[in-house]
């Protein structure tokens, strides 16, 4: 009987200690920073291909007439 | 690197809205939101202008300034872009913004406020490139196609232009000297008109 109470106390203290842990998803904003996830088009847009193909793709279809 | 901008030729713009039927078409824009607008000025008055207005991907944005949750970052090239998963729709943007680009999307009932939207310069957001989830968010990602904002490679007249800014200076400058002077449609003679 007494080893039941133990056990039920143990796992009531779990339970009730289980709301004290810490997430790891919370975001800490600062100012100025972007922290969520990167965006692949921002490598995309550094390779010297990708400003060719835009600036190609101007002298397309954006040039006057 | 290039940086990206648009101009909008004041003395081209025939106020057709083809911009703006183009980009609600090409991202499926929801009713309400428009991300690109033609403003006119003294409409109706002989001598009208129209200048199409969205987005303009500020060097220094306002809107990037303001954010609580600081959701917006710019690609090496200048395209302002956003995160509406971080997006809390607060409006701060909106009110930080000079050109009232920042749109709401009504989120449900009693015009309950959804996350922010605005122009991408057709750049999508920061899910995989032309991914189902990035185009249902953001809209088509026609510049990891290598493509350029379809507003202005629809604009039947050229007056909207999209691209590298020293290109599109160029551009602006050729025309300029051909007409032979700058329009008077902003600049001291429009602001300080009685």
């Amino acid at each position: 009987m007494r080893s039941r109470w133990l056990v039920g106390f143990v796992m009531a203290g779990v339970v009730a200690l289980a709301g004290c842990s810490k997430s790891a998803d919370v975001t800490l904003y600062e100012p100025g920073v972007y922290k969520g996830p990167v965006d692949p088009l921002v490598e995309k847009q550094r390779s010297p291909q990708q400003q060719e193909a835009l600036l190609a793709r101007f002298n397309q279809v954006q040039t006057d007439r | 690197m290039a940086r990206m901008k648009f101009l909008c030729d004041a003395e081209r713009c025939i106020e057709c809205n083809g911009c703006v039927t183009a980009c609600k078409n090409e991202h499926e824009v929801p009713w309400g939101v428009n991300r690109r607008r033609v403003v006119t000025l003294d409409d109706g008055v002989p001598g009208e202008k129209s200048i199409s207005v969205a987005c303009m991907h500020c060097t220094d944005a306002p809107c990037a300034a303001v954010c609580p949750v600081d959701c917006f970052y710019t690609t090496s090239d200048g395209i302002v872009l956003h995160n509406k998963d971080l997006c809390i729709g607060c409006g701060y943007c909106f009110y930080a913004c000079p050109f009232g680009a920042p749109q709401y999307p009504q989120a449900s009932a009693f015009g309950v406020r959804g996350k922010m939207d605005k122009c991408t310069f057709c750049a999508g957001g920061p899910e995989a490139d032309g991914s189902a989830e990035e185009e249902k968010k953001y809209g088509r990602n026609r510049i990891a196609e290598g493509k350029l904002p379809l507003c202005a490679e629809m604009c039947a007249t050229k007056a909207l232009v999209a691209g590298d800014g020293d290109v599109v200076a160029d551009i602006y400058r050729k025309r300029v000297l051909k007409r032979g002077g700058r329009p008077q449609t902003w600049g001291w003679e429009t602001a300080y008109k009685a």
